[in-house]
């Protein structure tokens, strides 16, 4: 099977402080569901910064879906960011001042290697009637409840149909039925699409929903 | 709209009330010298085209920019007074049309022009509706005056108490309205028009009262000498002029002597001008010829200057405002740090992302430019109007 | 939003204020008779001699009002507002104008050129406290009588005329001139008229004859007589004490007394002639009736016809 992505011998410094996170080896297959856990501080959002080609290392390789982005440009890497991943950050990082729906095709109106058709509309407004969220398309994000964020973040993650799917604690501080919500959501896309997922998470409850649990402590040398 | 457009526009939206304050800084930073240069330029205009219809003033030796100003403007302190003779020397050159003025008195806060029947005719001022003044006591109002005091021909206007001259008082003279000027757009708009005779009548200078050679008279006669009747103090004199006894008014002593505030000077051509102004030219010449247009170049030179210094000072509070905009722009973009890393991260490109920023800079400049234009539209369409209205009327 | 910039602009040009009509201002070139009012029946007669078709004369006081004591109405001054020229007759006689509003480029003084010629008299005049001000002299006012003021009044009109309507001059100093011819004619008769009296005292009904008196040298006394009416006993009374000083034995009247006063005169041995001022409408053209004015005066005092 081919690999969604794959580290090898990769070594990263942040710059100016004391954290080193090293990663002997690491392989994601394409379609796995994949969870990453670990202590705080140990790596676990660098881990998908580097996998998404947001962080360079300092040695190493990180190749995902194919592509060495530890030897790409900036741009080549924002591109490919753009076409082909998905990405749920932890805060979910909304624009305030954007509609729920402009928020969801932010990617289209940023990227212009993705076209905002009417295709991509359609796409939005489906997403968006699937987590519930239909009748509150023209709403800030500031009129919205915390679990009605969360969802309005992942439906920009899929809106651009990503064929890697990279979530930084996507359910932090949902209460459990929206939780399972949102990983429903994902989980459907994943299976639909053939997409992969990796996923950072501290909620233990959750872990036995994926096909993979990776354990940073094991793993890694994250040291702080 | 592009991508940076619309975030740049929707981000504007969502905070109306900073983009307003920017948009409002930086069309009044705009606008401000602007339409202060406008404004000048249009009171320039309407200054310099009502000297340019008054040639030539003639009064008083003294400040030629107060004797303009009232001849022009009927500022409520008329400059020192010249006789009538005067006139008559003005016309006698037969160089000029000319036509006197007598000012310094008021009904309800508006000035009283005496003059002549061929200042209409000189001003292109046409009567809306009554007619010219024909006898003693009878007025013709300008538009605006008409309109403030309500007054229609038919109605009556009272000349207000003072003292004016050096003499000891001055009537309060019942006029009669016969007629309404037509708006001007000028100071004429706001005065009460009479004949010169009518104004010395209100300065007490004319006056009627009963015929003393009539028998019945005897109660307001103080002595007799032979055919000259010497009148007692307390003999009445009629405070409004009537058919009746229009007949009964006149003025003591010689018409010659009885005073103006100015002459004004109308002449054909460049000679004309110039032959008038040479004939007063004597050191010992108690009168002086003003050119209105010179006397208006210097006001309008010092107008400039103070204008100079306040396009200044506006330059400066420009800069700060600027400056301080900057500012706010500046410390935004470090309050939207996480929203910029968001859209690095989902894969903006640095110029996209630098777009979106800019494109609230345009927008924001491009706004501000556009409500300076708006404004500067209006001032120049209704800058002369208020001019007028508040500035000459 | 985005319709906001255009609303504004649509809004700034509905509002614009709608352009003024410009007013028209008078053709002064304006091909028609000149319009010319004037003040008393001798102007009238001037101006239509002298102006002929190119000029419309206007004397609007009623028939039966001296027109050194009429006042017209505020239309009828609107009237002479809106005429080309006034002629004024000047010396006080048209009081009137002192007290209107007419256009200072149309009036015509025409006694300017002999204002030093004048004749001011004692008239009762008034002041207002020991040291207050007060009425200079009258002036006497019929200067047409004397026929060679009523030649430089004449000649007055035709320069007004010639200003006015330059195009025309040549006619109007033509016919002027002629009118001058024939008020000197008019002199030359009086002249030799007032030889034949010059010495004898005589009468005027009113103080009107002034400047007649003093061209031909007349010794006049006047009355205030109306030649409408029967003098009052007292005026018979100081008549009778004048002559005493003064034997006249003639007296003009201005218009024809009654008769009446004829005969109390005639028994005083004072013999009534009409000299009539003609200043408005006359039975004739004036200068006719200034010719009838001396055929009378010489049909009275024709050599060989007693003195009654």
């Amino acid at each position: 099977m081919a690999a969604a992505t794959r580290l090898r011998d990769v070594v990263f410094r942040y710059p100016g402080g004391d954290f080193e996170l090293r990663i002997p080896e690491l392989r994601v297959d394409r379609g796995e569901q994949v969870a990453v856990i670990g202590p705080s501080g140990s790596g676990k959002t660098t881990l998908l910064h580097l996998v998404a080609g947001i962080a360079l290392p300092e040695a190493g390789v990180v190749e995902t879906a194919d592509v060495d982005l530890s030897r790409s440009g900036d741009a080549a890497r924002r591109s490919f960011r753009a076409r082909r991943l998905g990405l749920v950050f932890q805060e979910f990082e909304l624009l305030e001042y954007l509609s729920v729906l402009d928020n969801i095709l932010l990617p289209y109106r940023m990227n212009p290697v993705l076209r905002l058709d009417a295709a991509a509309r359609e796409r939005a407004q489906v997403l968006a009637a699937g987590v519930g969220l239909r009748d509150k398309l023209a709403r800030t994000p500031a009129r919205l409840s915390h679990g009605e964020r969360q969802r309005a973040a992942l439906c920009r993650a899929l809106v651009t149909e990503p064929e890697l799917l990279l979530a930084d604690e996507p359910t932090g501080n949902l209460d459990p039925a929206n939780k399972e919500r949102a990983l429903d959501a994902l989980f459907a896309y994943c299976e639909r699409a053939g997409a992969t997922l990796l996923t950072v998470t501290h909620d233990y409850e959750l872990l036995p929903r994926f096909g993979r649990v990776i354990d940073f402590k094991t793993l890694g040398e994250g040291s702080a | 709209m592009s991508g940076p457009a619309f975030l740049a526009w929707r981000y504007l939206l969502h905070h109306r009330i900073k983009t307003a304050i920017l948009v409002i800084s930086i069309a009044l930073i705009v606008f401000l010298p602007i339409g202060l240069r406008v404004l000048v330029d249009q009171s320039a205009r309407e200054l310099t085209a009502r000297a340019d219809l008054t040639p030539l003033v003639v009064g008083a030796r003294g400040s030629a920019l107060e004797l303009v100003l009232a001849s022009l403007y009927f500022e409520p302190e008329p400059p020192e007074p010249i006789s009538q003779r005067e006139f008559e020397r003005v016309r006698r050159t037969g160089l000029v049309e000319a036509v006197p003025l007598h000012l310094g008195f008021e009904t309800r806060g508006r000035p009283i022009v005496g003059t002549t029947l061929d200042y209409f005719a000189l001003r292109g001022l046409r009567v809306a509706t009554g007619r010219a003044m024909a006898v003693l006591g009878e007025c013709v109002v300008g538009a605006r005056a008409a309109r403030e005091f309500g007054v229609a021909p038919g109605d009556t206007l009272v000349s207000s108490p003072q003292t004016v001259f050096q003499l000891a008082g001055v009537y309060p003279l019942k006029m009669k309205v016969v007629g309404v000027l037509a708006p001007n757009h000028s100071a004429d708009d706001g005065a009460v028009f009479v004949d010169v005779k009518t104004a010395w009548v209100i300065g007490g200078l004319g006056h009627g009262h009963r015929d003393l050679a009539e028998p019945g008279a005897d109660a307001d006669v103080a002595a007799r000498e032979g055919s000259r009747i010497t009148a007692k103090a307390s003999v009445v004199e009629y405070n409004e002029i009537t058919p009746e006894n229009l007949a009964s008014f006149h003025f003591h002593g010689d018409v010659g002597d009885l005073p103006l505030s100015a002459v004004l000077a109308f002449p054909p051509d460049e000679r004309a001008r110039a032959l008038l102004l040479g004939r007063y030219q004597a050191p010992d010449e108690a009168v002086q010829v003003v050119r209105s247009t010179a006397v208006m170049d210097e006001l309008l030179e010092t107008v400039l200057t103070v204008e100079s210094y306040a396009v200044a000072a506006i330059g400066v509070v420009g800069a700060a405002t600027l400056a301080t905009a900057a500012l706010v722009f500046l410390l935004s973009i470090r309050l939207r740090r996480r929203e910029i890393e968001t859209l690095h991260k989902i894969g903006a490109s640095r110029p996209r992302v630098a777009a979106v920023l800019l494109s609230e800079v345009v927008a924001v400049a491009v706004l501000g430019v556009g409500l300076a234009g708006l404004l500067t539209l209006g001032v120049s369409r209704f800058g002369e109007a208020a001019i007028r209205r508040f500035l000459l009327s | 939003m985005r319709w906001l910039p255009v609303a504004l602009l649509a809004l700034a040009v509905a509002c614009s204020p709608a352009p003024e009509p410009e007013a028209s201002a008078p053709d002064p070139d304006d091909a028609g008779p000149l319009v010319v009012y004037v003040v008393n029946e001798p102007l009238r007669a001037m101006a239509e001699r002298i102006g002929g078709d190119a000029v419309e004369v206007h004397f609007p006081a009623p028939a039966d009002v001296d027109p050194s004591q009429w006042s017209p109405s505020a239309d009828t001054v609107a009237r002479y507002q809106n005429a080309d020229l006034v002629l004024r007759s000047g010396a006080g006689y048209d009081a009137w104008i002192d007290r209107a509003t007419l256009r200072e480029r149309a009036l015509v003084d025409t006694s300017a050129g002999y204002a030093d010629r004048l004749i001011h008299v004692e008239d009762p005049t008034h002041r207002h406290g020991p040291r207050g001000e007060h009425s200079h002299g009258a002036t006497a006012f019929t200067t047409w009588l004397d026929p060679t003021l009523a030649a430089l009044q004449a000649r007055a009109v035709a320069e007004a005329l010639s200003t006015a309507r330059p195009d025309a001059s040549a006619e109007f100093e033509l016919r002027a001139a002629g009118l001058e011819a024939e008020l000197e004619a008019l002199d030359r008769r009086l002249s030799a008229m007032a030889e034949r009296i010059a010495d004898e005292p005589i009468l005027y009904s009113h103080p009107l004859y002034d400047y007649l008196g003093r061209r031909y040298g007349l010794d006049g006394r006047s009355l205030h007589w109306e030649p409408d009416a029967i003098p009052p006993g007292p005026q018979w009374r100081a008549l009778e004490a004048l002559l005493r000083e003064h034997p006249a034995r003639l007296i003009l009247w201005e218009a024809d007394p009654l008769p009446e006063t004829t005969r109390r005169l005639t028994e005083l041995g004072i013999e009534s002639v009409v000299f009539a001022p003609c200043s408005n409408r006359c039975a004739a053209d004036w200068l006719a009736a200034m010719q009838a004015n001396a055929a009378r005066l010489e049909a009275a005092r024709s050599p060989g016809r007693p003195i009654r």
